[in-house]
């Protein structure tokens, strides 16, 4: 139901449990970390397919990688700093290197876990994994788009990056929205500006799409979930027809989402783009909301960032 | 084994090391010294014990061999060439623009070669990866590995060995290259491994030391594992760095070598010298 609540590591586990069942090689492996990952139930049903390796993220991307190499397809779900920032070099040669079969989810991410600061915030994934040749990378935004992402990414063949967030989220699609990887998905159209948004700030996004609306701005909002490969089509299309963006993003300004629609825009099609994220300082502590308010990440501070910057001719 | 077999194996270290200084000609340099101190562990594995097909590089139930210390690739390359896996004249290439064999292994550009390494401390979780893939799915095939004992200071190795030995990975053979030098002095020095019986041990692993350079030794000992039941096993192996050229062998700077022409004649002179010394035990055994 539109609105309705979920919780985003409960919607992975399942998902990751129900293509369990139909995919005999799927494996779970957790650095201490499977049960908080909502993969509890999966060491519940398929023990013999879950390992467990304590808190050591490097031995576990290099494990993985191993076992891809004999036609397993491992899940490795950690909090996000640790599956990205810590392992980057196993991440690097072993997965995206050797081209492995493995899928790695940073859970907790971005700034959603928020009073325990900058060390378990992951704000730079984006930037960092984003590097990796062949390493797909998915943000999906609501429960919904969670769980379609879970099978879109264990049935595509490579190294993902999918990162998912903490505190329950609103559902934002019907079930039967259509989902695929490397396609973004035009929430709604619009001619004055385009909103792209990402994760666990899309559904700010979309409120602040409405609020712009009720203020007279036609916005296009658009759902980036797969932050590589780009869409590169209807980024294009979005900058060629509205000749405005404004990117939203719970992560670091450099290299994020923005930086990579920037990358494609100024080279292709430039156009004015404004980049709503977190500046060059590590991120503060605190209630989760009060710190995306700190940052302007509330769809009031998004609403105005954009009337503002449609002002500025 | 019967001294003809270990004969036709010393004779095949010979090749190695003649491809590695083919190599090196070819390149003009390289990571000579780890290359040459492991070519008889490497020979024991190309030409007696892997279970592999040259024809069928990606043959499922093969054994894996993990080159966790990449820039020894020299050895690797010219045991497979050695082997058939691809044309000798590959060798001619290292060091060119897109050559097949970069300064370490690339498995995307040669049949045989497993892993991407080269960056240290990352091929013993890889291979307790695969080890653990070969048991779920009840193969037969062991995962052997090649490691540096300069490469043992990364602690990621240290992860690798807790989880081999809890998830009781068996089937896995770890040789350590103890040629006792790195590009900085001699390893103890640098950072101290010892005692390095005692510390795999206490990680769980079945441990013994060999003589890394005699042949049936390596073979028996291999051919024994698991060393101790249920656990993985480690060969410390006490190796000479730059084995067989007598003006490097033991010389930390011969660690990557940038060979000048009079020395390339020389380790001609030292490989002959050796053959030699090959052709007279041979003689009578109708080899």
């Amino acid at each position: 139901m539109i609105n309705e609540l979920k919780d985003p590591r409960k919607i992975f586990g399942e998902a990751v449990l129900e293509a369990a069942g139909s995919n005999q090689n799927i494996v779970v492996l957790s650095a201490d970390s499977s049960s908080g990952s909502g993969l509890g139930d999966f060491l519940k049903k398929f023990p013999d397919r879950h390992f467990e390796f304590g808190i050591m993220e490097q031995g576990v991307v290099g494990f993985a990688s191993g076992l891809a190499t004999t036609g397993k397809i491992p899940v490795f779900a950690a909090i996000a700093p640790f599956v990205t920032a810590r392992p980057f070099e196993m991440f690097r040669n072993d997965l995206g290197y050797m081209n492995q079969n493995v899928k790695v989810v940073g859970r907790c991410a971005s700034l959603t876990y928020d009073q325990l600061g900058s060390t378990h915030h992951s704000i730079d994934d984006v930037a960092i994994i984003r590097t990796i040749p062949g390493v797909t990378i998915i943000n999906p935004g609501d429960p919904v788009t969670i769980r379609k992402a879970v099978h879109a990414m264990i049935k595509h063949v490579g190294p993902c990056y999918m990162k998912i967030g903490s505190p329950k989220m609103p559902v934002l699609y019907e079930e039967d929205v259509d989902f695929n990887l490397g396609k973004g998905i035009v929430i709604k159209d619009g001619s004055d500006v385009t909103l792209i948004g990402t994760g666990t700030v899309l559904s700010k996004a979309v409120a602040a799409a409405k609020l712009l609306e009720e203020s007279g701005v036609s916005v296009r909002l658009i759902d980036i979930h797969t932050i590589k490969p780009l869409d590169r089509e209807l980024i294009l299309s979005a900058a060629r027809e509205t000749g405005r963006i404004v990117t939203v993003e719970e992560h670091f300004i450099a290299g994020g989402l923005g930086s990579a629609i920037a990358e494609l825009c100024s080279q292709e099609h430039p156009v004015k783009m404004k980049m709503i994220g977190i500046g060059d300082f590590y991120a503060s502590n605190g209630p989760y909301e009060e710190l995306l308010g700190k940052y302007g990440l509330q769809p009031d501070q998004i609403k105005e960032t954009v009337i503002k910057f449609l002002k500025n001719k | 084994m019967d001294s003809k077999e270990i004969l036709k194996l010393e004779h095949t270290a010979l090749n190695i090391r003649r491809n590695i200084l083919r190599l090196i000609r070819a390149g003009k340099a390289g990571h000579v010294g780890g290359a040459l101190s492991s070519v008889e562990i490497v020979t024991a594995l190309y030409f007696n014990l892997l279970n592999i097909d040259p024809g069928n590089p990606k043959w499922p139930e093969r054994d894996r061999f993990v080159l966790s210390a990449g820039h020894k690739c020299l050895v690797l390359y010219a045991a497979l060439a050695e082997r058939g896996f691809f044309d000798a004249t590959i060798l001619d290439t290292y060091g060119a623009l897109d050559s097949p064999i970069p300064g370490h292994p690339n498995m995307h550009k040669l049949p045989g070669i497993e892993t991407n390494t080269g960056a240290l401390g990352h091929g013993l979780s890889i291979a307790g990866g695969m080890a653990l893939g070969l048991k779920l799915d009840k193969s037969p095939a062991k995962v052997y590995v090649l490691m540096g004992d300069g490469e043992l200071a990364e602690g990621s190795n240290w992860e690798a060995a807790s989880a081999a030995s809890m998830h009781k990975l068996d089937n896995m053979i770890v040789f350590v290259d103890r040629n006792k030098l790195q590009i900085s002095g001699p390893t103890t020095e640098v950072m101290s491994y010892e005692p390095l019986d005692e510390r795999w041990r206490s990680f769980g692993w079945g441990v013994r030391i060999i003589d890394g350079h005699d042949l049936e030794l390596i073979i028996r000992n291999v051919k024994q594992a698991p060393i101790e039941k249920g656990k993985p096993s480690v060969l410390i192996a006490d190796t000479l760095k730059s084995k067989g050229l007598s003006f490097a062998e033991g010389k930390v700077s011969y660690h990557y070598w940038k060979a000048k022409p009079e020395e390339l004649e020389q380790a001609e002179r030292d490989l002959d010298k050796i053959e030699k010394q090959l052709k007279a035990k041979m003689e009578g055994t109708g080899l």
